[in-house]
């Protein structure tokens, strides 16, 4: 169980740019990816904005739009770790997707079809592009990935549960290569729910913010390929950072509502597993969706575990420019730390205004920082007050 | 990596046949079937009429009647059967072990009449009179996640969407997180509830049929895992080993492999093998095929379920598992064998979950012989 793990490959289809060299440029500038919503008619609702991924052709016209997202992440992580698309199926290659409404889009349309015509109208050809079970599936059909294939559904922090998983099955010799990471396609129902519960803002994202209105429904997909150390030097692959391990709770609390008790744990175990102390970490990518009930749990959470040293800790949120891409919010963030960790640069949380004495935190506002950036974690937190959080570190030959 | 040995030492079973693991245990060996004409929607308009739903469920005898209200149907077959499971585990999750114990589920249509009945209630209703409420039930993970609300279990909370190996899966995941000590007890299993928009799905994919195909069912089955040692020291009654687990994408027969590499067991060890069958034809010729391949010329017994149950889809390996469980306390093969294979004993179980397309997944059980 002493394997080393690392990551070699970085994808990702964003609002904000596709691929990890546009994804970073923008992330760095502090680019905004939010828009007026175009993929369906939001006349009647209490919002109109969110973070679509606009100019995104799916590639296979058979599947749902998610699972076009995921493979497309996937196929750029492929190429950006230097393998070649048609190389991998002699590799062991499995691949771990995290996911909170899967392919909501396909169940959208066929509700539409019931709803308006009858159980006769629905169209048994979309039946199958359906379950989420297939995201795994048909990114291992394209990429002909025949390794261990896996779904966590763990809404909003499934990313970082599909790597932390993909992690351990490298390390128990279970796959020689992974691929994992988080998709999903702007959900209707998603943002129905999420304006239900009051917490989507008008029309921007502003975590930390005194007077942040809430979070915005996004999409994308964010994708990273990890192998072991052994593997990666044997190949002479780039490697961006080095998995240190990663932290799981749960917060047996409420449905809904985040809860600093449970952050907080995951954030101790990832520590405590990456035999980091508190404050060897140069950068927190947090949660943040801008709702005043996460930003508030989430520092909360932050100030128990640092301490003195959560004044200092550079804490931000790319949710600020993105979104909240659900179960790829993780693994898109996952990507922009792995990208922090290679550059030395921190993201910024943009739409900041004014300080929220209820945060207290160094929220690298509006503008990115460039500083030296070891260690950072990846937190993440969900519906059911399920927890997840990832400890990277710089990887140094 | 020196492998740890995990133990079952608790089960939950909500069924067609059974509320609680010895009616389901006794109603597998009497052969009693779950399958009866389809009560939960208006089935005129279709051809198939049959389903194994759950009649005389009543959550509220076993959860109390408390906040019952906003759940769907899913989070009470499963929040049920882990409440049986920890009973019959005799494990009481307290401020002490809670963050040491976790919990992993398999469903992929657990939440999906939730879904559509939200997103209806806004096509109809309109978006400003959906009850917030009930948005909740529409993320997948939440059966998994009221579990640990009602019982207190923080380790962690993860629910897996592979299909039709989903259970199995997510015992997997559950095992593999006690070897790699992020917790020290793990219920596991998985759910699906019987409604009409499954039943649409697979309807209309031309799989479901009262003759000649596949019957649904709904149900949960949850197991209690753990460390042997923790076992041993609670003075724990244990079920059975887990030994191995085995994946493929569309491939049983690798499933298979790879599971008895695990247990390091040859092939003959095998004693009984718990089928994914369920009258899909050509899936079932595939699994046989698998099976004769792998096992060469012996002729070993094989049974299913699914004539009883239905089946459950990314639920059903947990209620192979539940019938595996009763398999080796009893001695007897449950349901139909579909060979006339001679057994005389019964140690080692195969299990198989899978589907016509996608992940196949095999799990092994086997009776604990102590140390």
């Amino acid at each position: 169980m002493d394997k080393r793990i690392v990551i070699t490959g970085l994808g990702v289809v964003s609002s904000i740019g596709t691929g990890k060299d546009d994804f970073w440029k923008a992330l760095i500038a502090g680019t905004s990816g939010i828009s007026k919503i175009s993929s369906f008619d939001t006349s009647g609702y209490p919002t109109h904005y969110g973070g679509e991924v606009k100019n995104f052709e799916p590639g296979n016209k058979n599947m749902g739009r998610a699972s076009n997202l995921a493979i497309a992440s996937a196929k750029l992580a492929v190429v950006d770790a230097g393998i070649k698309l048609d190389n991998l199926e002699s590799q062991e290659t499995g691949v771990v997707i995290g996911t909170t409404m899967g392919e909501s889009q396909v169940l959208e349309k066929l509700n539409d079809a019931w709803v308006k015509n009858g159980t006769e109208a629905i169209d048994p050809q979309l039946i199958p592009l359906y379950p989420c079970n297939v995201l795994s599936l048909n990114v291992a059909q394209e990429l002909k990935l025949a390794g261990p294939n896996f779904v966590i559904p763990n809404a909003c922090a499934a990313g970082n549960y599909a790597i932390g998983y993909a992690y351990d099955l490298i390390r128990m010799g279970k796959a020689r290569m992974m691929l994992a990471g988080g998709t999903d396609a702007f959900s209707r129902i998603a943002f129905i729910g999420f304006n239900r519960l009051l917490a989507v803002a008008p029309e921007k994202c502003q975590p930390f913010d005194k007077n942040r209105k809430g979070m915005l429904v996004a999409e994308g997909s964010g994708m990273v390929l990890i192998e072991t150390l052994e593997a990666a030097l044997k190949r002479g692959a780039n490697i961006y950072a080095e998995i240190l391990g990663y932290g799981l709770s749960c917060d047996a609390h409420h449905m809904t509502a985040p809860f600093n008790e449970g952050i907080k744990e995951a954030i101790e175990k990832a520590l405590s597993e990456s035999k980091i102390p508190a404050d060897k970490v140069d950068y927190f990518s947090a949660h943040g969706t801008g709702t005043p009930a996460n930003d508030r749990q989430e520092c909360l959470a932050i100030k128990k575990v640092f301490g003195d040293y959560s004044k200092k800790l550079p804490v931000s949120s790319i949710k600020s420019m993105l979104g909240h891409t659900m179960g790829a919010a993780s693994a898109i963030e996952a990507v922009a730390c792995a990208l922090s960790v290679k550059n030395d640069i921190i993201p910024p949380t943009i739409n900041f205004q004014t300080a929220d004495p209820e945060c207290g935190i160094d929220c690298v506002p509006n503008v990115a920082r460039s500083m030296k950036v070891d260690v950072v974690l990846n937190s993440a937190s969900a519906f059911g007050g399920n927890n997840a959080c990832l400890a990277l570190k710089k990887f140094l030959p | 990596m020196s492998k740890k040995r995990i133990v079952i030492t608790g089960l939950g079973v909500i069924s067609s046949i059974g509320i609680g693991k010895y009616a389901f245990a006794e109603n597998i060996l009497k052969g009693i079937s779950g399958i009866k004409p389809i009560s939960t929607f208006d089935t005129t308009p279709f051809k198939a009429k049959l389903g194994a739903e759950i009649s005389n469920f009543a959550p509220e005898v076993i959860l109390g009647p408390k906040g019952l209200r906003t759940l769907d149907r899913s989070i009470k077959l499963v929040a049920s059967a882990a409440k049986l499971a920890l009973a019959d585990a005799q494990l009481e999750i307290t401020e002490a072990n809670s963050r040491d114990t976790g919990i992993a589920i398999g469903t992929t249509f657990g939440s999906l009449a939730s879904i559509c009945d939200f997103d209806k209630e806004a096509l109809t209703e309109g978006v400003r009179f959906v009850n917030p409420a009930l948005f909740p039930n529409t993320v997948i993970n939440s059966p998994a996640s009221q579990v640990s609300i009602k019982f207190n279990i923080k380790g962690f909370n993860i629910t897996v969407s592979t299909g039709f190996s989903a259970s199995l899966d997510a015992i997997n995941y559950a095992l593999n997180a006690l070897r790699n000590n992020r917790v020290k007890i793990a219920l596991s299993g998985g759910v699906e509830e019987f409604c009409i928009q499954a039943f649409l799905g697979f309807y209309k994919s031309g799989c479901l049929s009262d003759s000649r195909g596949i019957v649904l069912g709904e149900g949960s089955g949850i197991i209690v895992l753990e460390e042997l040692d923790s076992a041993l020291a609670r003075k724990a009654k244990i079920y059975a080993e887990v030994l191995g687990f085995g994946f493929a994408v569309q491939d049983l027969k690798k499933s298979m492999r790879l599971s008895l590499e695990e247990a390091g067991l040859a092939p003959e060890k095998i004693d009984y093998i718990n089928s994914a069958a369920n009258s899909s034809e050509e899936f079932n010729a595939n699994e046989a095929s698998a099976i004769a391949e792998l096992f060469e010329k012996r002729v070993i017994a094989v049974s299913s379920i699914k004539p009883l149950v239905g089946e459950l889809f990314s639920a059903s390996g947990s209620l192979q598992v539940a019938a595996g469980i009763s398999a080796l306390e009893s001695q007897v093969i449950p349901a139909k064998v579909f060979n006339n294979a001679q057994i005389s004993k019964i140690e080692n179980i195969l299990i198989n979950t899978a589907g016509r397309t996608g992940s196949n997944s095999s799990l092994i059980i086997s009776k604990f012989k102590g140390y």
